[in-house]
């Protein structure tokens, strides 16, 4: 479901043919522009660098080359199904796995032989692993106390971060005495007690009840502005993964299907993977017949529409166009029209949702979603929809893989 | 009314749950309480009161001394195979998760087989002219066969060593088994080493399986004498002997009772050992 309402915000998007496929690893500072200078040498090193890293299992390959960054105090996402390999991204940077080839550099060091327990990161699991046996306060030490840690700093530091994550009363208390979300932050306190560069997230939230992962990804990205840690996050859930990050890397078999702000993946889809897996889009394929800068014109079965690109096309080459459902309007007026007839009208609440099946491919459906949830039409009546190129996202397709450059290394 | 149809099946399961276990356990157990306070006549047994069977243990010959030694020997055992299982089982948690239950049934195949060929098993090995003996004969290691192998209280404690280590395996490795995947993971995360994780997630977890296989060694070693007396010879002479014999050879039953109960005092207070010690630990 598409949730955000980003009109406004876009406009400096659409001057841009695509600055974040050139830029996918994304290491300007928080705030700066986006197409700021960003050649090899001004380059910021990344926190944490995982490089063209391939893993096998046994006669599998799980992970194909996948490279990337991640900048100090950034929340990146890692977002992809179930068995696209985002767990093992994780694992291998948190060192449970080892690597077939390619490197792991952190702050510009080889993390090979440097063994789990003397990585500056910790681990957030998928099911917390909170020490049942151990009071909520000896769980938060547990860190501190094998580094040897004086009692009483462990006592104080302790208290600290359990005031952090708003627990300060539970410290007494034992896991099972616990709900779900304050195990959580049971969890989150125990990863940051020990002061890491970076922490590593296993879908933290995917046992939550939906009420409380909502106040929970608030609390989480209230958590890692604070702190200033770095937080590498996984989850299949993409809502989640735009609401949180500073940076969404999708994966999908293995591969790195694109990186770059939430902003890019979700308006600026790469690969048709992103544009179906990010939300809801009305994909149509078609074939490019005129470049002009950033705009491109493409002829489809339903007539020639204009879009953005979001790589590099040339003419000829075989795109598909990817156009979201809130950006068609139920009116002629833009710069691409089709002509239709609506077949199904839904009404959610918030929004509605209409159906229009194109009358030269009737066999299609368009999906619009109207603000305000009224609609003044009913089945079978004739419309014409619009939308206008800026909300177009032209997606190459074919013998490249477009998504593979994205995520190559400069 | 939900009536009397429903309060019959339900006395039934009731009377088929707690009846088994009256007629089957109780009711020996009270019987020989019972006969415990009675009286030998002539040979004959009396069901007059009295206590002169319990006074018998206390102050007639050495039976103190060799309640005394037994449970020693007991407490010897019991720590020899709690630590030796501890390792072991340790050792199987250690393996790949495809080969553990594997190794698990290796070291827990003896018991599967039939207690008297495995005490004579033994024998064959401690014996003058065993396996053991014999060995260390031909490697020159001894000039002449080690006697006191067999047939004397070594021997006793390697045989009851050796029979009950399966028990106590068994009851740590399941507790080992029960330690989550991810725990000794979150150990290591948080920049732990192996040292920490068997001392602070490990023992702890094990805890519970290695006090209830001291327990199961202990009871059940207190109470063996077959063992006794297969390799003890007249140094073996155990506080399950005795019980043995009061029934089986001298044929006072009352005596015997008085024995049995002191027995199972005895097994009665390593459990509520155990249990005070277990109740610190949490449930989840």
């Amino acid at each position: 479901m598409p949730t955000m309402a980003g009109r406004a915000q876009r406009a400096d998007d659409v001057a841009r043919p695509g600055p974040a496929g050139s830029s996918p690893a994304s290491l300007r500072p928080q705030g700066a522009p986006a197409d700021a200078p960003n050649s090899g040498s001004e380059r910021l090193l990344p926190l944490l660098h995982v490089e063209n890293v391939t893993k096998r299992y046994g006669a599998t390959t799980v992970l194909h080359d996948v490279d990337l960054r991640v900048a100090d105090n950034e929340f990146l996402t890692i977002l992809g199904p179930s068995g696209s390999g985002k767990t093992t991204i994780l694992r291998i940077i948190g060192g449970f796995e080892s690597i077939d080839r390619g490197r792991l550099m952190f702050d510009g060091r080889d993390l090979a032989h440097v063994p789990i327990n003397r990585r500056p990161f910790n681990t957030v699991f998928q099911d917390y692993a909170l020490f049942h046996h151990m009071s909520v306060r000896k769980n938060v030490g547990y860190g501190l106390r094998v580094r040897g840690t004086p009692r009483q700093d462990i006592a104080r530091r302790v208290a600290e971060v359990l005031a952090t994550v708003g627990l300060d009363e539970f410290g007494d208390r034992y896991p099972a005495q616990l709900s779900g979300g304050q195990r959580q932050r049971v969890a989150l306190a125990r990863a940051i007690v020990c002061e890491p560069r970076l922490i590593l997230l296993d879908e933290p939230l995917a046992a939550l009840d939906v009420n409380l992962r909502a106040q929970m990804q608030r609390f989480l990205k209230d958590l890692q502005r604070r702190l200033g840690i770095a937080f590498v996050f996984i989850t299949h859930d993409q809502e989640e993964a735009i609401v949180l990050s500073d940076r969404i890397v999708v994966v999908r078999d293995g591969r790195v299907e694109q990186d770059g702000t939430p902003h890019e993946v979700y308006h600026r889809p790469r690969t048709s993977f992103v544009a179906n897996f990010l939300g809801e889009n009305n994909l149509i394929d078609g074939k490019v017949s005129g470049v002009d800068g950033g705009m491109v014109r493409v002829e489809t079965p339903l007539g020639m529409f204009a879009g953005t690109a979001s790589g590099p096309v040339s003419v000829g080459r075989p795109v598909l166009l990817a156009v979201r459902p809130e950006h068609i309007a139920a009116a002629p007026g833009g710069a691409n029209e089709i002509a239709g007839t609506v077949t199904d009208i839904r009404f959610l609440g918030p929004t509605a949702t209409l159906d229009v099946s194109p009358t030269t491919a009737p066999r299609l459906t368009i999906k619009l979603r109207q603000l305000g949830g009224a609609v003044a039409m009913a089945p079978g009546e004739r419309v014409t929809v619009s939308w206008s190129p800026a909300d177009t996202a032209v997606i190459a397709q074919g013998p490249t893989e477009p998504g593979r450059a994205g995520s190559a290394p400069p | 009314m939900t009536g009397a149809r429903s309060v019959l099946p339900k006395l039934a399961w009731h009377t088929a749950n707690l009846g088994l276990p009256v007629i089957f356990v109780l009711a020996p157990i009270l019987s020989f309480i019972l006969i415990s306070v009675w009286t030998l006549d002539h040979g004959h047994v009396i069901a007059r009161f009295t206590l002169a069977n319990y006074a018998a243990f206390l102050t007639d010959g050495g039976y103190v001394s060799v309640y005394g030694t037994t449970v020693l020997l007991s407490l010897e055992v019991t720590i020899l195979n709690t630590a030796l299982a501890s390792a072991v089982a340790l050792f199987i948690f250690r393996r790949a998760v495809r080969i553990r239950f594997l190794l698990l049934m290796i070291f827990v195949l003896p018991l599967f087989m039939s207690y008297i060929i495995k005490v004579y098993s033994i024998r064959g090995i401690l014996g003058q002219r065993g396996l053991f003996n014999e060995g260390l004969l031909a490697l020159g290691l001894i000039g002449q066969p080690i006697g006191a192998l067999l047939f004397s209280r070594t021997a006793i404690f390697l045989t009851l060593a050796i029979l009950y280590l399966p028990y106590a395996v068994l009851p740590i490795y399941l507790a080992l088994d029960r330690i989550p995947a991810n725990y000794p993971a979150a150990s290591v995360d948080l920049g732990g080493r192996t040292r920490d994780e068997l001392l602070h997630i490990v023992a702890p977890l094990a805890m519970p399986g290695i006090v209830v296989a001291a327990v199961f060694t202990f009871v059940l070693t207190f109470g063996d004498f077959v063992t006794p007396q297969m390799v003890g010879g007249t140094e073996g002479f155990t506080f399950g002997r005795i019980v043995f014999s009061q029934f089986g050879l001298a044929l006072n039953w009352p005596l015997g009772s008085a024995f049995a109960v002191i027995l199972l005092g005895t097994a009665l207070m390593a459990v509520a050992l155990a249990g005070l010690f277990l109740r610190k630990e949490h449930i989840r």
